[in-house]
């Protein structure tokens, strides 16, 4: 298990917690500059102006107080992490094996026993035939698998993957996701992959922490990150596109802009007559031709079509509110919908999530290190 | 033709060669991971290519004046004049390799201490190897600068034939002699030499530099 608590307040702030148990890849997105790579480089031991505390199966590799002051602290050989660099960061006048054996220079093992280990790792990423290759006659794809044995040579306590695929084709990506996948059963470490792509943590993460100005707002699993966000800059970090603004007030939500309420149940964690978020997921949307008793009027205002799929953006009549709502293109057809129909839109109150509405430039205000599962 | 001169030029840039690039090498890896006192300390490594050499040969004449080792004294020995030099190679050795280093890109060097390696080893491992081309340019360089010294050597050890008077110092008594056959030839000789050993050192370690350095 390895449990992370950091703080930074200079070069830049950054409060984090997260744990990350063997076997679970974790992913931490946000945007550029959120402080997701200095997270990655703190476990590594790269960073040094982080304080806090960092423990790995039991091993403590960083513990200093918010002084400043180092009480326990590892140098990055001493920490065993791989660590996959976003420029893979091979050693340019090395062979493909030669790279991968480097970690292993200060085992007790002969020569010949680091060259079988080297050519195990390289035929497990596919590339056993490569060994001989310089990193400058091998592909985007294939240095990045030399990356990732060489990461791998030391028997790492924990992998650390930073933005590993964004340098690479798409194609070779899928390939690499399927290894990442494979590797994650027989190696059963914590893995904690930095990314700016939501689709890449929603499909291979276990657990996805969102960072924003160097704070993590919300760690939860993927299905959980995109239905119910914690607070609105949550849900405009996750690129949720149907976020409105509504009053809640004892299990009625008035919907900001139109003459609509909704029942939604709620934890009982708002307080009564407050301003609020909400977002609705696309299961909780319905379109009909006729109107229901819970229906709203609508106006077809854009669509587009993405093969098999159809975006389609509905305008609430009377209203300045637009919604997004997708749908097979056979729906669509079967509606007869075209630009500027008018339609009918049903939203199910009990799929509504609501969020506290703070201000989206003030993340500090939603610093929160409690984790959901 | 002053084979001796030749000779002694051959020596003095050797000796001065084989010395600088141990110093010049652990001051360029040194001088890369300061931050502030950086300027100051490569402002100063830098003097030799700006003062004149009569300025530097007179201030060695001040400080080593009276000194002497082991009985001998080193203003006009052959050590007065390598040592000189050494002083005057400093910034062709220091700056070569200190752009070689810092040419090899961060995340090399990260990626060698999470691969478990200790400084010594990444040294040794990574950025020696790396900065190849940076060394063996300093080497072409201070050996061939030597070559051609005059105003210091001259200054610090006179012209005490198959001691101090190197080949340029000869070329020039060669002149001031009307001798201008004898000067051609000495010339020629050190032309030559300086343009091999630059050639060689290009030539040797060419390619694609960039790739080497990891930068493709």
């Amino acid at each position: 298990m390895l449990k992370v608590k950091i703080k930074q307040i200079n070069p830049s702030p950054l409060q984090i917690s997260l744990e990350c148990a063997p076997g679970e890849l974790h992913a931490l997105v946000g945007p550029s500059g959120s402080g997701k790579t200095t997270v990655l480089r703190s476990i590594a031991g790269l960073n040094k102006t982080a304080s806090g505390k960092i423990e790995c199966n039991g091993e403590i590799w960083l513990e200093s107080d918010g002084l400043g002051t180092k009480i326990h602290h590892l140098s990055p050989a001493e920490r065993s992490c791989g660590f996959l660099f976003q420029q893979y960061a091979l050693f340019p006048h090395l062979s493909a094996i030669d790279n991968v054996v480097i970690p292993l220079q200060n085992s007790n093992l002969s020569k010949s026993e680091r060259k079988i280990i080297g050519m195990d790792l390289l035929d497990r990423m596919g590339i056993a035939s490569l060994s001989g290759r310089m990193p400058h006659q091998l592909s985007g794809g294939q240095q990045q698998r030399v990356a990732l044995a060489r990461a791998l040579a030391r028997q790492p306590k924990v992998l650390l993957l930073d933005e590993p695929f964004s340098a690479i084709d798409a194609p070779t990506r899928q390939g690499l996701y399927k290894t990442l996948a494979e590797l994650r059963t027989d190696l059963n470490i914590p893995m904690i992959l930095v990314t700016h792509d939501l689709r890449e943590a929603d499909l291979l993460a276990d657990r996805i922490t969102v960072i924003d100005q160097g704070i993590s707002l919300q760690t939860a699993a993927p299905q959980t990150l995109f239905q119910k966000p914690r607070n609105s800059r949550v849900a405009q970090l996750v690129g949720i596109s149907n976020m409105f603004h509504g009053v809640f007030d004892s299990g009625n939500l008035s919907w900001d802009g139109c003459n609509k309420t909704f029942m939604v149940a709620d934890k009982g964690k708002i307080p009564p007559k407050v301003r609020v978020a909400w977002v609705i997921p696309q299961s909780g949307l319905s379109v009909h031709n006729n109107a229901t008793i819970d229906s709203v009027s609508v106006i077809v205002e854009k669509m587009s079509s993405l093969g098999q799929i159809a975006v389609i953006q509905l305008r609430i009549q009377d209203s300045e509110n637009t919604i997004e709502w997708e749908a097979s293109s056979a729906e669509v057809r079967r509606l007869g919908m075209v630009v500027g129909s008018p339609m009918h839109l049903e939203l199910d109150g009990n799929q509504i999530h609501i969020m506290p509405l703070r201000p989206i430039n003030d993340p500090r205000r939603f610093i929160d290190h409690q984790s959901e599962h | 033709m002053d084979i001796d001169a030749i000779l002694l030029s051959l020596k003095l840039a050797f000796w001065t060669m084989a010395l600088i690039l141990p110093f010049g090498i652990w001051v360029a890896h040194k001088l890369i991971k300061l931050n502030r006192s950086r300027p100051w300390l490569e402002a100063a490594l830098a003097l030799p290519l700006v003062l004149p050499p009569t300025v530097l040969g007179y201030y060695f004449l001040v400080s080593f004046g009276n000194t002497s080792i082991f009985g001998a004294p080193i203003v006009f020995s052959f050590t007065g004049i390598l040592i000189a030099s050494l002083i005057v190679n400093i910034p062709f050795a220091i700056q070569p390799i200190q752009r070689a280093f810092e040419a090899i890109n961060p995340e090399i060097r990260e990626a060698a201490q999470v691969s478990g390696l200790s400084d010594w080893q990444i040294f040794r491992l990574i950025e020696l190897p790396l900065s190849w081309r940076g060394i063996t340019g300093a080497a072409a360089l201070t050996f061939a600068h030597t070559l051609g010294e005059f105003g210091v050597v001259l200054m610090v050890g006179g012209a005490i034939p198959g001691e101090t008077k190197t080949a340029s110092i000869a070329i020039y008594d060669k002149v001031q002699s009307f001798d201008t056959a004898g000067a051609g030839a000495i010339a020629l000789v050190l032309l030559g030499t300086s343009l091999v050993c630059i050639a060689l050192s290009f030539g040797i370690f060419g390619g694609n530099p960039n790739r080497r350095r990891g930068l493709n």
